[in-house]
């Protein structure tokens, strides 16, 4: 009787052992003669979740890449995982994406943290990644190897705002109402060292915590020192209550955003109609564009998921992909991971639905460009400027 | 079965030698892991035996103690940033830092135990919830905690640099067994606990604070004492957490990840270390592996995919996920109040009277 007992126990170890023990061991090298393992990860849920829209629109390029037959006969196999904004989650999911599913590359990735927390894994792993969803001057500056940026830095971003407000708008009073972390300092400085081109200074520039709720004092001084148009480097929320409380004291400045408020149906909606007019920067064509490209995407996107959302995001999503897709095609049907740095490394002068992308040995930050973009009627989107670089980017001096 | 005959009986760490086996081969087998699992799921094993360390503690206080903490993520990250923060700036080394984070962790814990010895339930959880948000919003203010941006831990390093002895621990299974030799540290420590006098005041407190009080045990000493002891045991795991994440930003210690771990302690078992075990192996499991893997799943992957994209939002599989974990959480609670200790006695039970 008792024998039985233990045989029966130590049985069940056994087989709880030998299943466990059954998960693949061998690391893949990330593609095979039939596919190319590329991965995503991003927010699909929790607190970040309308971000995770970034990963699901790289999903419609490489469909649509699958329909015409893949790359040099390959299809590529898509990952998406769930991190939920939390960079332990982010690196568990790297892990397991790298050396049980042996993904080649990853594309994209929300939340500058999550990138953070697995920079450094994947490029001890020798794993390829392409167009982060964050501008972290971290990520391209000392250049990495594997890591390639497609985001223009903020600090660009702000310069070409800030010369387009001046030479085409004529403002000659600027405010600038910035998040106090080194996403609105980047813009800040940005912004001040093309009115220093000018000899122009701020006539107000006032940090705000992301927390903050009542900007009423804010909103007053900017409004005291007569700026005709303020500059925001915030976040959604920021934003809407700084529009709100514009509204009720009776202050209309034009107001001036980065690219990260761009998604205008989400912000028309929240800020209950207040952002029309809104002028912001943008790093891809509007969503409503005629450009073929964007055409061909957006029909597809309209026939693979329905019922999606076509907005800012999910073709950001896309654009972020592109670059890398370019450089499986550069890269030849003898791929490997070597070869396609060295695709990437030679990438000039590419375009897709995003900026000009141009990488080189010595510079993985793709662009500098952007477009300015305003935000119409029924949050209708209207071209302001095409596609400007920046004349005075730091980074490209060197 | 369990038949106590006197006092000492009832105190003793290790009851019987089948327990005593049964120790050593679960011990054997914790050791040898790393020989058996790939080595993705280390990083895995990481967290959870981290989660395990804080929802030992979270239990003494909640389940113990009988007070409730929707602050612990603050505990969680005062333990981090104290850890790496001491290292980085003062050049402590870790065996002292991790320590000396935990006792900045705990005298938070002290400080918040002393409103909790007039609030109760509902107000109490507010209270700590607010303690949790604050502190992750103070620390996102100071740029020299990295700021909102997040601090890279620096490289493990078990020795004293100073003196030129280092003892650099880079794969995460060398990471492994040093978390593994923690936890056990302080789960040996919490069950050891809860059997002296200050474990006995803890439940005292927690059946009737009022007839505790009028036994002799102070409520003011030992209500605070079950705070700083859970946050200490918070302090310990978020230090952990640091090397093993390796990079973290204050919004990493969001109220969600509070009540995540409140959810550990519940499902495991209020009131049991070994539930509070169960409870943060098996919720950080299915968070962290089984749900999101989930599509590749052979059969029931597509399905679940193609279900979810026709009944929930675009976003998909993931909201099985979302679900799954709901649903589990709300059938252990109302199916087995003891949580998963509860089924663990069943079982046990069942093996023991096997096979009547």
């Amino acid at each position: 009787m008792k024998i039985t007992k233990t045989v029966c126990t130590v049985l069940l170890a056994v087989v709880c052992m030998v299943a466990m023990a059954q998960d693949s061991f061998a690391v893949q090298p990330g593609f095979d003669g039939k596919e190319i393992r590329i991965a995503q990860w991003g927010p699909q849920t929790g607190p970040a979740a309308p971000w995770g829209s970034v990963a699901r629109g790289s999903a419609i390029l490489f469909n649509l890449i699958n329909e015409e037959g893949g790359i040099h006969g390959r299809k590529i196999k898509y990952f998406v995982r769930d991190d939920q904004y939390n960079p332990a989650q982010t690196k568990a999911v790297a892990k397991e994406l790298v050396e049980r599913q042996g993904v080649f590359a990853f594309v994209g990735g929300v939340s500058a943290a999550c990138g953070m927390a697995v920079k450094d894994y994947l490029a001890q792993n020798k794993v390829i990644w392409c167009g982060p969803s964050t501008a972290i001057v971290e990520y391209v500056f000392p250049p990495q190897k594997y890591l390639f940026g497609v985001y223009p830095l903020y600090e660009d971003e702000a310069s070409i705002l800030t010369k387009y407000l001046v030479e085409k708008k004529g403002f000659k009073k600027i405010g600038f109402f910035y998040q106090n972390d080194s996403y609105g300092k980047n813009g800040l400085a940005g912004c001040k060292q093309r009115l220093a081109t000018y000899g122009m200074k701020l006539v107000e520039e006032i940090p705000v915590e992301p927390a903050e709720k009542d900007l009423a004092s804010q909103m007053l001084k900017f409004k005291n020192s007569g700026a005709e148009t303020v500059i925001m480097w915030v976040n959604p929320t920021t934003a809407v209550i700084a529009l709100k409380t514009c509204a009720t004291i009776g202050y209309k400045p034009q107001w001036v955003s980065s690219n990260t408020l761009s998604d205008y149906p989400l912000m028309y909606k929240i800020s209950g109609g207040l952002f029309e007019g809104v002028i912001t920067g943008a790093f891809g064509l509007t969503p409503d564009s005629s450009n073929p490209l964007l055409v061909k995407y957006r029909e597809a996107a309209k026939r693979m998921a329905p019922d999606e959302r076509w907005g800012t995001f999910f073709l950001a999503g896309i654009l972020f992909a592109e670059p890398f897709v370019e450089a499986l095609k550069k890269a030849g049907p003898d791929l490997s991971t070597e070869g396609c740095l060295k695709a990437l490394n030679s990438i000039r002068n590419f375009q897709g639905i995003g900026p000009e992308v141009n990488f080189s040995e010595g510079v993985h930050q793709g662009t500098d460009s952007i477009q300015i973009q305003q935000c119409g009627p029924g949050a209708s989107y209207i071209l302001l400027q095409d596609w400007a670089f920046n004349d005075l980017a730091t980074w490209k001096k060197k | 079965m369990d038949m106590k005959r006197e006092y000492y009986e009832d105190i003793e760490l290790i009851g019987s030698g089948v327990v005593l086996f049964w120790s050593a081969v679960l011990l054997l087998f914790l050791f040898t892991l790393p020989l058996y699992v790939p080595n993705y799921h280390i990083y895995l094993l990481n967290v959870i035996i981290v989660h395990v360390i804080l929802a030992v503690g979270l239990n003494i206080l909640v389940g113990y103690t009988g007070q409730i903490s929707l602050g612990h993520a603050g505990f969680f990250a005062i333990g981090a940033y104290g850890t790496v923060f001491l290292m980085t700036h003062f050049h402590v080394p870790f065996i002292l830092a991790l320590p000396l984070a935990a006792f900045i962790a705990a005298f938070f814990g002290f400080i918040l135990g002393l409103p909790a010895l007039r609030l109760e339930g509902p107000y109490l959880a507010i209270a700590t919830l607010g303690f949790g948000l604050a502190i992750m919003h103070v620390i996102g203010t100071w740029d020299i905690f990295g700021g909102r941006m997040g601090l890279h831990a620096p490289p493990l390093d078990l020795g004293i640099p100073q003196m030129g002895f280092s003892w650099v621990l880079g794969s995460d299974v060398s990471m492994y067994y040093l978390i593994l030799v923690i936890g056990i540290i302080m789960v040996v420590g919490a069950i050891n606990l809860m059997k002296t006098r200050i474990g006995r005041a803890f439940v005292a407190i927690r059946d009737s604070d009022i007839a505790a009080e009028v036994m002799g045990v102070n409520l003011t000493i030992y209500k605070t004492l079950a705070f700083a002891v859970s946050a200490f045991y918070a302090g310990i795991a978020g230090g952990l957490f640091g090397f093993v994440c390796g990079f973290f930003d204050p919004f990493t210690f969001n109220m969600i990840l509070s009540i995540i771990f409140l959810v550990m302690v519940v499902v495991g078992g209020l009131g049991s270390i070994l539930g509070a075990i169960m409870g943060a192996t098996l919720i950080t499991y299915l968070q962290y592996d089984l749900l999101k893997n989930v599509s590749e799943a052979p059969y029931v992957g597509e399905f679940l995919t193609n279900i979810s994209r026709k009944w929930f939002t675009v976003i998909g599989l993931e909201n099985v996920g979302g679900i799954a974990l709901g649903l589990i959480m709300i059938g252990i609670v109302i199916f087995e109040p003891l949580g998963m200790y509860g089924v663990w006695i069943r079982i046990k039970k069942y093996w023991m009277t096997w096979p009547f």
